[in-house]
């Protein structure tokens, strides 16, 4: 059984990972559903000896509008457990003095409000879903091609993700489309840069070995986690699809049915 | 000289080769004729997204071009002539300027995305349709890839990124339909009966003009107009079969060693 592959890392884990849209919930219109069986998990992993961080590539809204709109839904979670990408990049921004021009979803922007954005000398790209008009992608591509060394960010690299009423493109489509236009490699802040990754684990104060992240997306979850030296386990909910279990070059060590199985898979085989 | 196939063919690029913007290249409309008069046959192709067949040939008459409407095979032609293969009906991410090139075909219920430059249609819900079209295994066609192209006020993304961006998304290949690729010169030999090596491909873009050319066995001839910029002629390997200063030069070449005198 599939099962076995992986629970045998089970046993010397410390901390477990979540991702959260496609895990904890589907979104969609109203801020979405929660996954049957996901709020008990989520209580049921805080109430063992594992610690639990989140950790996602969410860049619609801040965290701490993010934060709220789970607890609504019945989590139980704070926005210092929360890891996304935004913030990531401000701490950037500021390390390496860059003023950015930002292509992002109207309500994550004000995560960069003490981010000096005059005559800006890079760009960050985030989910902007409606604001990925042409208009607004070519005004990018012209501060990018006017620069003399062209700097891009990318608040994670996803294809897709799935709301309510469907597939939706992802982030990563837009920042490729940008890539090819000024022949640049955007550096990628979030899933699935390692730096991402070990600055979740820095918090935490365990070793890769000893951390297991549990997502949707085989690539940036499962994959990325996986080259950081973590353990990567897929759900089949959210943007999960049958041909992921057959992908060329990622394979997860472990495939479950949604967050719920796992955790009890996990509890089980800790004597819990 | 590479080959010494008799010449039946010669293809010529439109803007920037015949005419830049709303002006003739010097003597072009003459050199035209007097190629006519050699026994070879004369094909116009040219990388268009936005402009219908009916809107190149009303600006090449405009100019005093003997062409007809026929002789034009354009990538919105070989893009039509994809989609009447493979039988589909396709989603057209075209300009409104575009879509009398498709008139006739059935584009309701579509599996299929053609997607060319349409600045009017490249909005998130836009996208978001072809995403979901292509990744349920509808085939992408795309007119070409050109990463950006040049407004009156300034660079503009042309069709690649998001051809690009949407082959990410969904982990396939689009098949590409326009110049340099090969199924574009072969496909505009095909009604002239001759070979690749029986014919000669005359433009002013080193790559996508002589490049595709060549590798489809064409020779090339680059011209000196249009997006021309000096040292192109060493961009691309093998180097053009033949660099001059504009098409008449190109046209007295051929006639002086590549066709016999009529």
């Amino acid at each position: 059984m599939a099962e076995d592959k992986w629970t045998g890392c089970v046993k010397s884990l410390k901390g477990v990972i979540l991702d959260m849209c496609g895990v904890l919930y589907d979104s969609g219109e109203g801020g979405g559903v929660p996954i049957d069986g996901s709020v008990e998990a989520v209580k049921r992993l805080k109430a063992s000896d594992l610690q639990l961080r989140f950790c996602t590539n969410e860049t619609q809204a801040t965290r701490e509008k993010f934060v709220a709109k789970l607890r609504r839904m019945g989590f139980d979670i704070s926005v210092n457990e929360v890891f996304s990408p935004a913030p990531a990049a401000v701490a950037i921004l500021k390390e390496r003095g860059l003023r950015p021009h930002l292509l992002v979803h109207d309500d994550v922007i004000p995560e960069f409000e003490g981010v000096d954005k005059t005559n800006p000398n890079c760009v960050v790209i985030g989910d902007a879903a409606e604001n990925f008009s042409y208009q607004n992608l070519n005004d990018a591509f012209r501060l990018l091609i006017g620069l003399e060394k062209p700097v891009l960010f990318s608040l994670g690299r996803g294809r897709y993700y799935k709301e309510t009423d469907g597939l939706k493109l992802d982030v990563g489509v837009f920042m490729k489309a940008l890539e090819y236009a000024c022949d640049i490699e955007a550096e990628v802040v979030g899933k699935p840069a390692p730096m991402f990754f070990q600055s979740v684990l820095t918090d935490i104060g365990i070793q890769p070995h000893e951390a297991l992240m549990i997502g949707d997306d085989l690539v940036n979850d499962v994959g990325g986690a996986q080259q950081c030296g973590m353990k990567g386990l897929q759900v089949r909910t959210g943007k999960y699809r049958p041909s992921d279990e057959r992908h060329p070059t990622v394979s997860a060590d472990g495939y479950v049915k949604n967050l719920a199985a796992a955790v009890d898979a996990i509890l089980k085989h800790r004597g819990q | 000289m590479a080959s010494r196939c008799a010449l039946k063919a010669v293809l010529i690029d439109l803007s920037g080769t015949l005419h830049i913007e709303d002006a003739a290249v010097h003597g072009a409309q003459e050199a035209l004729t007097r190629l006519r008069k050699a026994p070879v046959a004369v094909k116009f192709v040219t990388n268009t997204t936005k402009e219908c067949k009916r809107t190149l040939l009303e600006r090449l008459h405009r100019l005093n071009f003997d062409i007809k409407e026929q002789e034009i095979f354009t990538s919105l032609t070989a893009a039509r002539n994809l989609v009447e293969q493979k039988a589909v009906r396709p989603l057209l991410l075209l300009e409104d300027s575009a879509l009398e090139d498709f008139s006739g075909i059935e584009t309701s219920d579509p599996n299929a995305v053609v997607i060319g430059l349409a600045p009017d249609h490249f909005n998130y819900q836009m996208l978001n349709k072809a995403f979901r079209l292509v990744l349920d295994g509808a085939p992408l066609i795309a007119i070409h890839k050109a990463r950006y192209y040049k407004r009156k006020d300034g660079l503009a993304l042309g069709p690649g990124p998001f051809v690009t961006g949407l082959e990410y998304a969904t982990d396939t290949q689009a098949s590409v339909v326009g110049k340099p690729e090969k199924t574009f010169f072969l496909e505009a030999l095909r009604d002239l009966k001759c070979s690749p090596e029986e014919a000669v491909m005359i433009g002013d873009d080193a790559r996508d003009d002589v490049g595709g050319a060549q590798n489809t066995g064409m020779r090339g001839i680059l011209v000196k107009t249009g997006k021309y910029r000096a040292g192109d002629e060493g961009k691309i390997n093998p180097q053009p079969y033949l660099t001059c200063e504009s098409f008449p030069q190109a046209v007295d070449h051929i006639l002086q060693h590549l066709v016999q005198s009529a």
